[in-house]
């Protein structure tokens, strides 16, 4: 009997695994796998500040430095 | 290659008198502070407010020595904007005339239809508004949970500190967050092509 696929199985380093994004945590529960649709919906909502906004805080915080 | 400044790094310099190092760390961390709380409250003026009050209180408690770095900087400025909301919700309490539905609209009605066409831009605003729906459907420790996460992008480490609960009371919370959303999206007819 010949073992499986041994010569086919990529050896990956540790340091080749990217997870700088990763909550491994999350991960570990499945929760990307399980409910990919739902949070990608969830993703669907992205606002940003208007530009107005952050310009008149940085200025006040200027103003409040002096 | 560029290297990136911590926000470590960024504070140390902007206590050393560098002013501009705070607003790197404003337009780093601006989209996650404004989307924590605009799932909150939907007056987008008070939304405005409590945005600029968050950190003007940072730089506050910044100067005054009372933050100490543990690699958590987004997630102290949560706990500062997550603290201003409470309060909010706490005076309209006590005042008890003004109730935070009445604004469901401002906030979409503000965005601008300038970029891209007009047909996206609607359709921008309606998902935004079932996904604000759907969210403010759930039970609030599930949607705290939900909104840390995917929008304030807390690690369940953070979230567990700063709602004050286990790490797998917070992955639980959000196993039944996700399947009571999926439940809405079927209800409501919503799927994804997903690639």
């Amino acid at each position: 009997m010949t073992p499986m696929d041994l010569n086919s199985t990529r050896f990956v380093s540790y340091h080749d695994i990217n997870v700088e994004d990763t909550d491994l945590i999350e991960d570990a529960w499945g929760f990307n796998n399980d409910f990919r649709d739902v949070i990608s919906f969830l993703r669907m909502f992205r606002i940003e500040p208007e530009e107005g906004l952050t310009k008149k805080l940085i200025d006040k915080i200027r103003a409040n430095g002096r | 290659m560029k290297k990136i400044i911590s926000d470590y790094e960024l504070i140390s310099r902007f206590i050393k008198g560098e002013e501009s190092c705070f607003e790197q760390l404003i337009h780093r961390h601006k989209s996650k502070v404004f989307a924590y709380i605009t799932l909150y409250i939907r007056d987008h003026a008070l939304a405005e407010d409590i945005f600029q009050d968050t950190f003007l209180k940072v730089i506050q408690s910044v100067k005054a020595g009372k933050y100490s770095d543990n690699g958590k900087f987004l997630s102290w400025v949560m706990r500062i904007a997550h603290n201003l909301i409470i309060d909010h919700f706490r005076r309209v309490k006590q005042m008890n005339t003004i109730s935070n539905d009445n604004y469901d609209s401002d906030l979409f009605n503000s965005i601008k239809l300038s970029d891209g066409n007009i047909e996206n831009e609607l359709i921008k605003r309606q998902i935004h508004n079932d996904v604000r729906t759907m969210i403010s459907c759930l039970p609030n420790d599930q949607r705290e949970v939900v909104i840390l996460r995917h929008y304030a992008d807390l690690s369940f480490r953070e979230i567990a500190e700063l709602t004050g609960v286990s790490i797998n009371t917070a992955l639980g919370r959000m196993r039944y967050a996700l399947i009571n959303l999926r439940k809405m999206m079927e209800d409501k007819k919503i799927s994804l092509t997903l690639n």
